[in-house]
């Protein structure tokens, strides 16, 4: 078996004489190798010692001295694991309360007649198009009334309500027969007994492409935490990372940056290679639409 | 919209018409009582952080200062007329549907080709599928970051293996003409395997045994694509369009990092431009009015595409 | 059951999370002062800050002071002003030297000039410590708003051994355009079309692009703006003319200057990777370059078609607005030990920047590094000729209508006189209401 045949034994539909599906197979895997340059380099230039001089800075092949240097550096400027704890308190408490909202108010778009619902409605879908540099200003007063100025609690507050989620959960509960339902009514079920034993179980999917949404945008929030955030034992990794990103006058350490992007993105890019499996195969077999 | 279409309202033929009225008003809202309850939540923070901020932006966008020491007075619409008048906000709105298309089109196409591709799973299409998903797993600044020395002239990794071949070296992002073209390839880098994973969940719903009929009655990989998958796939286009869409205007964190909107505004997008009306020229009158413009664009935008996706649900 | 368990436990978590991280009331105690701080040069400066607080905070028991990282100078502005508004200013802030008069005029700065009266010190005598140059960006209407902390000037950078290789001295840098012209023709090597190495390298990215337009119009003899009044720019005058046509000349007539605008990271990269012979770079950079040049270099004037100028850099402490009294006197303290002799020092030292307080230079470990490092000498001789940097009412707006039209120069697209003229015309546009607020107000 050559290695090409090797790796066309995983292409697409069984039609082994079909060329397209080949070939975009093939495409595919020399455009993953391409998405993963950037990624290679990072790698190679974090372990580049300085003195190989910016000639070799862009040089894919390792170098044969590796060193530590840049790791020690970025290590001493920044508190990563506990910039990367941060974020990970972020994530999760937005899409906890994020989770709570969009059920309840989805449930009630999905399968409640009420006054004003078009009204209320657009009230909602006006919040997925806001422009968030401009409400910084109006929002961190709020949030300074509310004591919540530097605090964890005060990056995530404006986000708990989310249009997005809410349309998608709508059309996940819309998508239930009520057929269901009805049976659970004859046994006499309250509505949130439903919501919680009907709707949810079968609306996995849609949480679960929420969550991925959610937790990806707020991951990389920067400017609204760097708002917020005073103390540097709160900083989110976006604020710690771009200690290294921002310079004033005109030089970059690339193989600094390099080595503390490595380390942004490093507990993210670890846990995910562990779980990749489960969490696209689930994602996929979901089937969302 | 026929998803949240209100009641019929009642139509008063009795004795008593106005009593009848406030009856069934009443009878209405507290059949409605539940509702109001489930959306609560959602409608505090709402309210607090979306419309609290949004009536700051209409009132705002509503007055102006003459003079600096001056105090803001009632102008009406002149942000709005100002802004429309601005060559800058012309120009970041040609740039933002520029980048819009050329994000969102390679993007789902590519995301597309990579399902299609990736659609078995197996260990090799894991790993690749592991491969173009990193990307979305970076924050924006970090990505950046990467693409500054990516781009770094003459020492940069695109110059120092693609740019020999070439006669001259381009100045990816200091050249006006390819700088927004720059800009693009990172989006589109990042976005790919984020819409990939949608179009893989979609695919499921593909039916196996039609497509083994059809492959059976003789038709071709193009003839499958675009008479079984394509239709089947519809639905997931929508929804990943309106999220390409809002990406390309709501995520300038590149051109924060890396352009600054240049060379000369060519990459100057339209949250960028708001973005310096209120940092940078400290005028938030003209920043609350593009800001209001660029809501109702994309108001109107989303509600046609919301009324696309609930008509094709059978006009529930 | 009428919430969900998992939801339960979740809005649970939520709640005693805000609890928890939610600031502890004010305690009796050292008074507590934030610092806002952007990094100047890199990552590395984040840490020295901290020691340098750290150091503050244990010679002052009574004052707590935390710095904050806040991004660049650009995301500082904008924190600082989210702040102010948000009723929690912070108790001082590095501010990019020329943002100074445009917070002034926006009301968002205090005055320093009772804090320094109370110390019993007289104006002068407070500004005197600091270079002379310096004193145009802090001093507004006779009243001092800021505290010089770190500053720079454009210096030129030469690639000593390539110079040598060309046949060219570097002991004795070239001192007019025609000299610097003539060395960048000579630097720059080429095979057939295509150039290997560039004779100069100008860094032009909004913000740097302005101060090099300064820089190179006042070796030209002009001003870029009214030091005195808030309300001019000079852009459409012989002088700017005659520095804008001649940056053009080296990208399209002479070919020894790369087109297209290339921000000061890849400048000072192209220079250290021997790509560019020569570049015009901030003295801030100084260090990176020390740290990382595998040739030697050597430093000079930036040189002159009619006279020796340079614009300063750099940024200045301030104390914004709305503060309590107790906090705004714990700011001044914490102001004037990072700007004492010693500190100064040391923050020079680690940075490049050149220490404001001339008293910085008589320190012995000064004297020591100066004799060590005789490049950080010429920053400091340089001074002599330094003039204020641009601030005008909208600072930043009214830079950048000329900075796109130099960048149209550079990319080709436009020629000198045509895009100075716009750049006029858009610029007078910014400034107008306040001009009609100044010196068009008639009786």
């Amino acid at each position: 078996m050559t290695p090409i045949d090797w790796l066309l034994k995983d292409a697409p539909l069984a039609t082994r004489r079909e060329i397209t599906p080949k070939l975009g197979f093939l495409l595919t895997v020399l455009l993953a190798i391409v998405w993963l340059i950037p990624f290679l380099w990072m790698g190679v230039a974090t372990l580049r010692p300085a003195s190989e001089g910016i000639n070799l800075m862009a040089e894919l092949m390792p170098s044969l001295k590796p060193t530590l240097d840049n790791v020690r550096d970025a290590w001493e400027i920044g508190d990563f694991p506990r910039y990367a704890l941060n974020t990970t308190i972020i994530c999760t408490g937005i899409l906890l309360v994020q989770f709570f909202t969009i059920t309840l108010a989805g449930f009630a778009f999905a399968r409640l007649d009420f006054a004003g619902k078009s009204l209320i409605f657009y009230l909602f879908l006006m919040q997925l198009m806001l422009v968030p540099v401009l409400l910084i200003v109006p929002n961190l007063r709020i949030i300074a009334q509310f004591g919540l100025y530097d605090t964890l609690a005060g990056v995530m507050m404006p986000f708990f309500a989310s249009a997005f989620g809410t349309f998608l959960m709508r059309q996940a509960f819309e998508a239930i027969p009520t057929e269901l339902e009805d049976a659970a009514l004859i046994d006499g079920a309250g509505l949130f007994q439903r919501i919680r034993h009907i709707y949810v179980p079968l609306s996995m999917p849609s949480f679960s492409a929420f969550a991925i949404i959610s937790v990806t945008s707020h991951w990389n929030d920067f400017l609204w935490p760097l708002m917020v955030i005073n103390s540097p034992d709160k900083r989110p990794l976006t604020v710690g990372l771009s200690v290294f990103t921002a310079t004033a006058e005109g030089t970059q350490a690339w193989g600094t940056i390099a080595a503390g992007t490595l380390m942004v993105i490093a507990p993210l890019l670890i846990t995910f290679l562990i779980f990749q499996k489960r969490f696209i195969s689930s994602f996929v077999t979901s089937g969302i639409k | 919209m026929s998803l949240a279409e209100p009641a019929a309202l009642p139509v008063a033929t009795s004795a008593a018409p106005r009593l009848h009225v406030l009856k069934r008003f009443v009878g209405r809202f507290k059949a409605s009582l539940p509702a109001y309850l489930l959306l609560l939540p959602s409608l505090v923070f709402l309210a607090l952080f979306t419309y609290g901020a949004m009536g700051r932006v209409i009132i705002d966008a509503l007055y102006q200062r003459a003079t600096p020491k001056a105090p803001v007075r009632f102008v009406g619409f002149d942000n709005i007329a100002a802004v429309l008048a601005d060559p800058a906000f012309t120009g970041a709105v040609v740039n933002n549907l520029i980048y819009a298309v050329g994000t969102a089109i390679p993007s789902i196409g590519l995301a597309l080709l990579f399902a299609l591709a990736l659609a078995r799973t197996s260990a090799v299409s894991s790993a690749l599928r592991a491969a173009l998903f990193l990307p979305v797993l970076i924050p924006m600044v970090a990505a950046s970051a990467l693409f500054l020395f990516i781009f770094l002239p003459n020492v940069g990794l695109l110059d120092y293996y693609i740019g020999r071949l070439l006669p001259v070296l381009p100045n990816w992002l200091g050249d006006s003409d390819i700088a927004l073209y720059a800009i693009m390839v990172i989006t589109i880098w990042k976005n790919a395997g984020y819409y990939m994973l949608f179009f893989l969940a979609g695919l499921q719903s593909v039916p196996e045994d039609v497509m083994e009929a059809a492959h059976l009655d003789g038709a071709g990989p193009y003839q499958r694509l675009r008479h079984i998958i394509l239709p089947e796939l519809q639905p997931t286009f929508l929804f990943v369009t309106v999220i390409a869409i809002l990406n390309a205007v709501t995520q300038v964190d590149h051109v924060f990092v890396m352009t600054k909107g240049g060379p000369s505004n060519a990459t100057n997008l339209v949250l960028f431009y708001i973005y310096q009306q209120a940092v940078e020229h400290y005028d938030i009158g003209k920043a609350s009015a593009a800001t209001l413009l660029t809501l109702a664009a994309l108001m109107g935008l989303t509600a046609l595409s919301f009324r696309t996706m609930a008509n094709r649900e059978g006009g529930r | 059951m009428l919430f969900s368990r998992r939801l339960m436990l979740g809005l649970a978590m939520a709640g005693s999370l805000a609890g928890a991280l939610a600031v502890p009331a004010m305690a009796e105690g050292p008074t507590e002062i934030d610092l806002f701080f952007p990094v100047p040069v890199d990552g590395k400066l984040a840490r020295d800050m901290s020691t340098l607080i750290k150091e503050f905070n244990e010679g002052h028991p009574d004052i707590k002071a935390t710095a904050v990282y806040t991004g660049s100078y650009d995301d500082t502005l904008i924190k600082t002003r989210a702040s102010i508004k948000a009723g929690k200013p912070p108790a001082a802030v590095i501010m990019s030297a020329n943002f100074l008069l445009d917070m002034q005029i926006e009301n968002e700065l205090t005055n320093l000039d009772p804090l320094i009266a109370a110390d019993g010190t007289t104006k002068e005598q407070f500004l005197g410590q600091f270079f002379p140059a310096l004193q145009g960006n802090a001093v507004i209407n006779r009243s001092v708003y800021g505290v010089p902390f770190h500053n720079s000037t454009p210096l030129l950078y030469i690639n000593a051994d390539k110079a040598k290789e060309a046949g060219l001295d570097p002991s004795k840098p070239p001192q007019t355009w025609a000299e610097l012209t003539d060395w960048a023709k000579k630097l720059t090597k080429r095979e057939g079309d295509k150039v290997t190495q560039w004779g100069i390298a100008i860094p032009c990215a909004y913000d740097y692009c302005g101060w090099m337009m300064e820089t190179l119009t006042m070796t030209n003899g002009g001003r870029y703006y009214n030091e005195e009044f808030g309300g001019e720019v000079y852009y459409d005058t012989p002088s700017m003319l005659g520095a804008l046509t001649w940056w053009n000349d080296l990208v399209y007539k002479h070919k020894v200057h790369a087109p297209g605008a290339t921000p000061g990271p890849a400048v000072s990269t192209s220079f250290i990777s021997g790509n560019a012979a020569m570049m015009m770079l901030s003295t801030g950079s100084l260090t990176y370059v020390r740290d990382n040049a595998k040739f030697n270099y050597k430093v000079a004037f930036i040189p002159r078609n009619v006279r020796n100028a340079v614009p300063i850099g750099g940024a200045s402490l301030i104390v914004p607005a709305g503060l309590e009294a107790d906090k705004q006197k714990a700011a001044w303290t914490l102001i004037k030990w990072m700007t004492s002799p010693e500190k100064s020092a040391w923050w020079s030292r680690a940075t490049g920047y050149f220490a404001p307080n001339m008293a910085a230079y008589k320190t012995p470990d000064m004297v020591d590094f100066l004799n060590k490092n005789p490049d950080a000498k010429t920053a400091v001789e340089q001074l002599e000729v330094a003039k204020p940097w641009f601030a005008t009412y909208k600072t930043v707006p009214v830079r950048k209508t000329l900075e796109d039209e130099v960048m149209l120069v550079l990319n080709g697209k436009k020629q000198p006189k045509e895009a100075l003229v716009a750049a006029q015309k858009a610029a007078d546009e910014t400034l107008k209401p306040y001009n009609a607020e100044t010196s068009l107000k008639l009786p």
